[in-house]
């Protein structure tokens, strides 16, 4: 008789024989894992820094991202969202999200504490090709919370400074109340090896940074063309224009890298959500180059 | 809980999940339920659950009462979503209170009736149970999600596609009306799969394609004005109904 | 692949030998139609239906299904499990195990295969049969008449007897203790071509075949043309749920009654429901019926095949029955087809003119 085929999900036992995080994972993508809120920071209105540790050794261990990469979150019972790492892959043990309130479910985590538990599976996703990246200029460009992902590249170039060229970040936000990580930016603003422009549309008294669209500093950007890569990262509207400014500074399509937002649900290639023409942004993504970009119907 | 304008069967229906009910109100704490208990309606409160269509100025009244208390509103019915069977009233309605009154229309009907309303064009709801009766499961879905938060979207999708999952045919084939493809899905298409065409009790999802719709029932013999009068049945007030350039 | 002949008369002994072991899933008259669904005798099963309202899909993926159990005030998960009894899918036609080989490209993605998917996929056994085109059906013009791979037999009949493809030892052992399977002749193989050939000449002529496709779906992806067939979209979803190759799906949290306990859920999901595409925060990548109809023709027709080598669609012609606005892939062909024409028409004139010129 032909044995009937079973797909068994069970509580993690904390000394079973299994040691292998990896393989854990491995049994089953869809399961999300326990993790446990260590850190909340305020950072606007609307966004918050939560820093996450995996509860369990080995699934800790295993657990390796990479700039770019995103988890998804769980809160059991409201559902589970697609959300891109924002720490470096230097600092391990944790993992660092920035999150805007801005709709059921992150209004939930807003709402959680720290101590309180939500479930984690991956990291999923293409990521920034930071090994080739190493030995050129970088140009970063953010617009809002387009920093979250660009975050975690410029802390990974910021813990390997020495392997970079010329580093210069744009990010652009519409007020001065909605710059994120203003802390760690106004510190870097007197650093020589970090160019930095802040800029918003509506200064206020505040503000004595630049003013304008994100695109303004390229005004005045010296770029070596010839050995820089770009990363952008912004609401939908910002990429035609950055990418542009790009090209006019002479930076080749496939040296131009772009992260795009979709709501990737299953983070495996499979769900369908996050199709942008052909590609799947969840694991031909979310970080795209500007000629591949181009080849997708629908991209920008 | 509160009722306006309706037969209260979706109160009622709530009821009929007798196994689960205890369940259900271990989440909450029920202080007013208009149907089981005349006790009066308490000051404070989370959650206001409203049955029936807004039909005198006094309900509309009662209603942005219970709005400005509760944190969330739900609407359990069509008569709450779309005005329902009390909205068919709504078309020259004067003319109605005539029909049933004559020359003698009572002071309280002319001051305070009016042309029956959905809930959410008196006040803001925060969801809806739609259906003729409200799905008593799909009520406590809702309930929970209110409580809880969901990040599930709500699909504007229409009903065809879950009618299909039933594998039964369609009406059109055999020349009957249904309205299912205008209509708001969720309901897992109950009534086709039991051998009556939809209704449209739902009410018409924000996406129906209503003059993609008229074309198909006219080409299928069923008619452009058949379609039109059922669709008005639970829809009356729904402004794209009647609307000329549809 | 192995090829025997059984007899036609010795069909019934080789159900009842699946039967004895297996749920026996088959094509039967269902309505006005045909549904795929679980048989008790050779009896019920309409071996020559036409076509079948839904897919087999449903047996792959089902409609719901649920991915696992969680406490909902620990975030603890619970025990789970998900028993998929041993089934014999009796009946398929070669456009819906070509399909089936579609969703196995994506679901048995060896970087993130399906636990779920895997075990309805090695519980089902298929068993196909050959079949003649209905008005709506176009496999043919999609590579999807003839199938290769993914199925444990396939019954090609001749009339008075039928030419098994052997796919599977399972299959082979319960074929050879239940029949008398033969040697095919070379009158067994002459009677297959002649099959083939009439089942051939038997398509709709009246659907256009047209080369490349893909090409033409990138060509043409900003015409006009898409603004009037997304614009009749109902926005209904029929095309999705009887479509043997749509997998997209969603994922959603149910709570018991209690809101103690609740379960992940998996559902079918469709690209033409208004919300597929929506964020957080609001912004709807595909927000009109033009942008949806065309990403799903688009996936069919170009996006899979640049992927996998090979259409996502199969030719079933389900979506031409279920779609009341008259959208299908057939409805992309005709308008190449059409355009086809014009430029054909608008470069002899150019040519005309040119000879007039000289």
């Amino acid at each position: 008789m032909p044995e009937p085929k079973k797909v068994s999900v069970a509580p993690l036992a904390p000394n079973e024989h299994v040691s292998d995080g990896l393989a854990l994972m491995r049994e089953n993508p869809y399961r999300p894992w326990p993790a446990r809120i260590t850190s909340i920071t305020p950072l606007t209105e609307t966004e918050k820094l939560f820093e996450f540790r995996l509860i369990d050794d080995r699934i800790r261990e295993a657990f390796h991202h990479k700039p770019g990469q995103f988890v998804e979150v769980s809160i059991f019972g409201v559902g589970e969202a697609p959300i891109s790492i924002s720490s470096s892959p230097s600092k391990g043990g944790f993992i660092e999200l920035c999150v805007r309130r801005a709709g059921e479910f992150t209004e939930r985590l807003h709402e959680m504490q720290c101590g309180e538990i939500v479930g984690i599976r991956g990291p999923y996703g293409r990521p920034f090709p930071f090994e080739e990246m190493k030995g050129h200029d970088i140009l970063l460009v953010a617009g809002g919370l387009g920093i979250a992902p660009l975050r975690s590249l410029i802390n990974n170039i910021h813990d390997e400074r020495s392997e970079f060229g010329k580093v210069t970040i744009i990010y652009g936000s519409k007020t001065p109340a909605e710059v994120m990580f203003r802390n760690q930016f106004e510190m870097w603003r007197h650093r020589k090896d970090f160019d930095l422009y802040l800029t918003v549309d509506n200064p206020d008294e505040t503000w004595d940074g630049e003013v304008g669209l994100v695109t303004a500093p390229f005004a005045h950007l010296e770029v070596d063309a010839d050995k820089t890569f770009g990363a952008v990262c912004g609401p939908p509207v910002m990429y035609r224009f950055v990418v542009e400014e790009m090209r006019k500074k002479g930076i080749s399509y496939d040296r131009i890298y772009m992260s795009f937002e979709r709501h990737m649900k299953c983070g495996m290639g499979k769900c369908g959500h996050c199709q942008i023409g052909h590609q799947y942004c969840c694991i031909d993504g979310p970080v795209f180059n500007y000629w591949e970009a181009k080849n997708i119907q629908g991209s920008m | 809980m509160a009722g306006f304008a309706s037969c209260f069967g979706c109160q009622i229906n709530i009821t009929n999940i007798e196994r689960y009910l205890l369940d259900v109100l271990g989440q909450i704490d029920m202080q007013y339920w208009q149907l089981t208990s005349s006790d009066p309606m308490p000051d404070d409160f989370d959650v206001c659950v409203i049955e029936g269509a807004i039909t005198t100025s006094e309900a509309e009244k009662s209603a942005r009462l219970l709005r400005d208390v509760a944190d969330v509103v739900i609407t359990i019915g069509a008569c709450a979503k779309t005005a329902g069977i009390p909205g068919m009233a709504s078309v020259d309605y004067r003319l109605r209170q005539g029909e049933v009154y004559g020359d003698d229309v009572p002071d309280v009907v002319s001051d305070t009736a009016y042309e029956p309303r959905a809930v959410k064009d008196v006040i803001k709801v925060d969801f809806e149970v739609p259906c003729c009766p409200a799905d008593p499961y799909v009520f406590v879905e809702v309930l929970q999600k209110a409580l809880r938060g969901s990040n599930a979207y709500v699909r504007t999708s229409t009903l065809c596609g879950e009618c299909k999952q039933n594998e039964r045919g369609c009406f059109y084939g055999r020349g009957i009306l249904c309205l299912g493809m205008v209509t708001q899905s969720g309901c897992h298409a109950k009534c086709p799969n039991l051998g009556r065409p939809c209704s449209g009790c739902a009410g018409l999802s924000t996406d129906a394609n209503l003059e993609v719709a008229r074309r198909i029932a006219s080409k299928s013999g069923i008619g452009a004005e058949a379609f039109d009068a059922a669709v008005t049945v639970f829809n009356q007030t729904d402004p794209r109904v009647g609307d000329p350039s549809i | 692949m192995l090829y025997r002949v059984i007899d036609a008369s010795e069909l019934p002994r080789l159900i009842e030998a699946f039967m004895a072991e297996y749920e026996v899933i088959a094509p039967v008259k269902s309505g006005r139609s045909f549904a795929f669904e679980v048989v008790e005798s050779f009896d019920e099963i309409v071996l020559d239906y036409p076509t079948t309202l839904t897919s087999l899909k449903k047996f792959f993926l089902p409609p719901q299904e649920t991915l696992f159990e969680y406490n909902v005030d620990d975030a603890e998960v619970t025990d789970y499990e998900l028993t998929v009894k041993p089934r014999v899918l009796f009946g398929a036609h070669a456009c819906d195990i070509n399909a089936l080989n579609n969703l196995r490209l994506v679901f048995d993605d060896p970087a993130y295969p399906d636990p779920y998917f895997e075990a309805h996929s090695s519980a089902n056994m298929v068993v196909g049969i050959s079949c003649s085109p209905t008005d709506t059906c176009f496999c043919h013009l999609l590579d999807s008449d003839e199938v290769r791979s993914g199925y444990d037999l396939f019954l090609q009949d001749l009339g008075d007897r039928y030419l098994v493809s052997i796919g599977s030892v399972q299959a082979a052992n319960i074929l050879e203790a239940a029949c008398n399977p033969r040697e095919a002749t070379d009158e067994d193989r002459r009677a297959f071509r002649q099959r083939t050939r009439a089942r051939q000449e038997a398509f709709d002529t009246s659907i256009p075949d047209i080369q490349e496709i893909p090409m033409l779906m990138d060509a043409f992806h900003s015409d006009p043309f898409w603004e009037e067939l997304g614009g009749r979209c109902l926005s209904c979803t029929a095309c999705s749920a009887v479509c043997p190759t749509c997998y997209c799906f969603d994922i959603v949290d149910v709570l018991d009654p209690s809101g103690k306990q609740g379960r992940r859920e998996r559902r079918w999901d469709a690209c033409t429901s208004p919300q597929f595409a929506l964020v957080a925060g609001g912004h709807n990548f595909r927000d009109d019926g033009r942008d949806r109809v065309r990403h799903r023709m688009y996936h069919k027709l170009n996006g899979f095949n640049s992927k996998h080598g090979r259409y996502l669609c199969v030719g079933c012609g389900r979506c031409v029955r279920a779609c009341k606005a008259d959208i299908s892939p057939i409805e992309v062909l005709k308008f190449f087809e059409r355009k086809g024409a014009e430029e054909e028409l608008a470069s002899s004139s150019d040519t005309g003119k040119e000879e007039r010129d000289a």
